[in-house]
């Protein structure tokens, strides 16, 4: 998709979602766009080496836009890849899928809803990021409480999303399960602070002893923007770094947001010959910009979710759909062929520790993200 | 003539292995055969047709698929791919279009090989929206698109059978349906070397998908590469979305064909189905996850599934519960193996040589998907239990291709046709008859045992079976010893696939520096590695 030439006024909600307020909206913008100036800046070298600054990275709303401007989509798979890596068959994988939210770590989370029978009669998917649910609650919480309602239970009370200070609790009881409603993202990893970061951070070429890194694994292992188990991290790395390669100039497209790109149901079959795509449904976000879908057969047909098959299998996890829907970050790419800046010639080190305290501070991010030299709380791990 | 005529995708496995083969160079510049005229569909089946005939206007017209219906029967003979989108898109039917690339070359910077051809190509989908695409096509992504190989895969709804063509400037050739995949006269023939059971094909099936631009490995160009600006190029998908179409279109013909061979009960020509249970048809080509060039010393590799079990079937189709996790080897253990096996990249017919392993590491063959389909919708059509199949694959279960163990008990399989409701009782009985007069260990002996288990443990008892050889494995790869045998045991079914006309691109595998005359090894129940007699 080829766009014009402009400056963006100012980043919109993920999705164009229309829940916030003027206030609201402002909050937004600048939520973003001062995380898209943190990335550009990128860490200390105190916090990280050879991690900064990202100049082939911009902000929308303080760069122009140049006019060979196009839209690069970056698409995967919403099945976690590392529950895959380490399972034995399709059923243990997809149990363990379904199992937690914390294993759901490539930008989709999912709940499944079942029967007394305990099949499945819907399963609801969020691409949402938890920033967006800070800012709408601390400007409309009661649109919060509305959206809940309406999206997860109609029993939701406010003081189950609020805790006694006022404040809004992401992992709340309505909000933390496979099985109990899922609103918005909550596993650790997947913010769209993440995201934007390792958009940023994977615009830095790197050419390590006279080569130019290109490919996933290489790369993330080199400039520490995520977890090389992932699918998304990896990818997302590539495919800007390959933009970068061709001295563009980079962003997120606004609105800025984790998509459902899209649900395949090649191989699915209903027991009525029904089409099985016409039980999907996005629920939220803007016409090509949905943040969340839900899978339900309506109570007329006379089955429910667990009595459609794929290649012949009945679904019996939330899982099973995730192997079908892929998720979509999209970026911005600009003045391909003109930008000037130098490529890094090391990879992304932690500065050596000097004090005790800094060995342990070392330790404790090294525990906490799985890898070393990444010290912001932003990186995916 | 059309077998060999330029116009197919310059398979450099085979170039070297067939006198007379028509390459693009030998071919010099003649664009397709002679033989062909203009705006005519000929009629080719390797084995049957002695040489292309023109089919006439009663046979194109019982052609019911998307191709046969927008172009040929409407007298559209186009020439290169975007003639033919351009008919398809005019037609309006099958309006749902995905790009996907693969190279097996892809992964190899352009800039350190600058004398080695690429021959990326393209397939492309097409399907009415919301459902499995039926109509694909494959092509040469870069060059003349005149003059490249073009071959389309069509599904005819009313015969429910995948129609084969391919482009011979400056006409089409139907060269058979998927039927023809299974009759003798041309089984293994012509495009049917392939595509062995007359399904589609997409070897590199499972993630990371090989050589296939995915989320996991994009297809690497060079910066002024022109492909950049090809339309085409701009709208390439991940594999990630073309295995579920796979996938679904393999088990659209099992299910068409099993339907088709079942009259009143009765199943014809049973050995046609349980080959591809006892022998394996095909293959499918599984990896590691990771990139070999990206494993460290301290990391381990996870090595693929398919190498040490047919886990599809035997766990995800039959259901049996394994507790043991995926072996996996020392990082450092593998780099040693590299070196010490001398693996490289080669392709003889340029001159190109690379050290190291393929992209993604360790490249083995497994258990082809399509196999396992047809036993899989056997055992959901009770054609067979799933004891019946299970027991069969329990069979030499550590050599889950290319096992000679197993296809032997295809001796006590029928060619007649055969009442469906006897059909695993009569061959287990005969199996079970045979083993009282055979050796200790034999297949039959093997077979019978599990045979024996009651209904209510055999599940249990090959789920056992399975965790403890995993263990084992687990615990073996681990030991410099045991690592290098399961390397030599990798390439030896390397070397059963290269035999195998699937194998079209020497870049597909490693090579190594095992003797070419190294026996032919197996693997044991206990996770060691024998030769194979």
């Amino acid at each position: 998709m080829t766009i014009t030439a402009s400056r963006l006024a100012a980043y919109g909600p993920p999705g164009r979602l229309t829940d916030l307020d003027e206030i609201g909206r402002q909050a937004w913008h600048v939520l973003i766009s001062e995380s898209v100036d943190r990335a550009i800046k990128g860490p200390d070298p105190s916090q990280a080496l050879h991690d900064s600054p990202r100049p082939q990275f911009y902000n929308l709303t303080k760069t122009e836009t140049a006019p060979d401007a196009a839209e690069v989509a970056v698409r995967w798979t919403a099945f976690p890849r590392r529950v895959k890596l380490h399972s034995i068959g399709d059923r243990k994988r997809w149990e363990h899928a379904d199992s937690s939210r914390d294993v759901q770590d490539e930008y989709c989370e999912w709940s499944v809803t079942r029967n007394d029978a305990g099949k499945i009669t819907r399963v609801t998917f969020t691409c949402e990021g938890p920033e967006y649910w800070e800012v709408l609650a601390q400007t409309r919480p009661d649109v919060v409480v509305d959206l809940y309602r309406r999206h997860v239970s109609p029993d939701v009370q406010r003081s189950d999303l609020f805790g006694p200070d006022g404040r809004y609790r992401p992992r709340n009881e309505w909000n933390n399960s496979t099985t109990h409603g899922a609103m918005h993202l909550i596993q650790q990893s997947n913010t769209l602070d993440a995201e934007i970061e390792l958009a940023a951070a994977a615009t830095i070429r790197r050419v390590i002893d006279g080569r130019e890194l290109t490919t996933a694994e290489e790369l993330i292992n080199c400039s520490k923007y995520g977890a090389a188990e992932r699918n998304s991290d990896p990818h997302i790395g590539q495919v800007v770094n390959s933009a970068a390669r061709q001295r563009a100039d980079i962003s997120l497209a606004d609105p800025v947001g984790l998509y459902i790109d899209g649900l395949s149901t090649d191989g699915w079959s209903a027991p009525d010959g029904s089409d099985p795509m016409g039980y999907w449904r996005y629920v939220r976000g803007d016409a090509g910009y949905p943040v969340r879908a839900v899978y339900e057969v309506p109570v007329n047909r006379n089955f429910t979710v667990g009595d459609i098959t794929i290649n012949g299998r009945p679904i019996e996890f939330g899982a099973q759909i995730a192997d079908f829907i892929t998720v979509r970050l999209t970026a911005v790419v600009c003045r391909v062929g003109r930008s000037t800046a130098a490529p890094q010639t090391a990879c992304v080190q932690m500065p050596q520790a000097t004090s005790p305290e800094e060995i342990l501070r070392h330790a404790s991010m090294m525990a906490e993200h799985g890898y070393p030299g990444v010290q912001r709380v932003t990186r995916r791990s | 003539m059309w077998e060999r005529a330029r116009q197919r995708r310059r398979a450099t496995a085979w170039e070297r292995d067939l006198p007379g083969s028509l390459t693009a160079e030998a071919a010099g510049d003649e664009a397709g055969s002679p033989l062909l005229e203009a705006g005519r569909l000929y009629r080719g089946v390797s084995g049957v047709d002695p040489e292309p005939r023109p089919m006439s206007a009663e046979e194109i017209a019982r052609l019911g698929d998307p191709m046969a219906t927008v172009t040929f029967r409407r007298g559209r003979f186009p020439m290169t791919v975007h003639e033919l989108l351009a008919e398809i898109d005019r037609s309006g039917t099958v309006p749902e279009q995905k790009v996907f690339m693969i190279g097996e070359a892809g992964q190899i910077p352009p800039q350190n090989a600058p004398q080695l051809r690429r021959d990326l190509r393209f397939t492309l989908t097409r399907a009415e929206r919301g459902s499995a695409p039926d109509l694909l096509i494959s092509t040469a992504a870069t060059g003349d698109p005149a003059d490249g190989f073009l071959q389309v895969i069509a599904w005819d709804p009313v015969a429910r059978v995948f129609n084969y063509y391919m482009r011979i400037t400056p006409a089409w050739v139907w060269t058979g349906d998927s039927w023809a995949a299974l009759a003798p006269e041309s089984r293994g023939k012509g495009c049917f070397d392939s595509h062995v059971n007359g399904s589609v094909v997409m070897k590199e099936l499972k993630q990371p998908w090989g050589n296939w631009q995915s989320m996991a490995a994009q297809i690497q160009l060079a910066p002024s590469d022109p492909l950049r600006a090809d339309p085409l190029y701009r709208q390439v998908r991940g594999a990630e979305e073309l295995e579920p179409m796979i996938r679904a279109l393999v088990s659209r013909w099992t299910g068409a064909r099993l339907e088709a061979v079942i009259a009143d009960g009765v199943l014809r020509r049973p050995d046609q189905l349980l080959r591809q249970l006892f022998t394996g048809t095909s293959v499918n080509l599984a990896s590691a996850l990771t990139q070999s060039a990206a494993v460290s010393p301290g990391q381990d590799l996870v090595l693929p599934l398919g190498f040490w079990l047919n886990a599809d079937a035997l766990v995800d189709d039959l259901g049996l519960d394994v507790t043991a996790v995926p072996p996996s080897v020392p990082g450092a253990l593998y780099l040693d193996s590299l070196i010490m096996f001398d693996f490289r990249l080669e392709e003889k017919t340029s001159g190109f040589s690379q050290e190291g392993d393929t992209f993604f590491a360790f490249v083995v063959p497994e258990a082809a998907y399509e196999d396992n389909d047809v036993a899989n919708q056997m055992v959901r059509k009770g054609l067979v239990s799933a004891k019946f199949a299970a027991c069969a694959l329990m069979v030499d279960f550590p050599s889950p291709v290319f096992s000679p163990d197993r296809a032997r008990l295809m001796t006590y399989v029928p060619a007649e046709a055969t009442p469906i409701d006897a059909l695993d009782e009569r061959i287990a009985e005969a199996i079970v008859t045979a083993a009282g007069r055979s050796p200790a260990g034999s297949p039959e002996r093997r077979f019978a045992a599990g045979w024996a288990l009651p209904d209510d443990r055999w599940r249990a008892e090959f789920g056992s079976r399975l965790s403890a050889y995993l263990e084992k494995a687990g615990a073996r790869i681990r030991t410099a010893d045991g690592f290098g045998d399961y390397v030599r045991l990798a390439e030896s079914r390397r070397r059963d696939f290269k035999m195998m006309r699937l194998n079209e691109f020497e870049l597909t595998l490693p090579a190594t520096g095992i003797p070419e005359d190294a026996p032919r090894l197996r693997m044991t129940e206990d996770a060691t590695v024998a030769t194979r007699p």
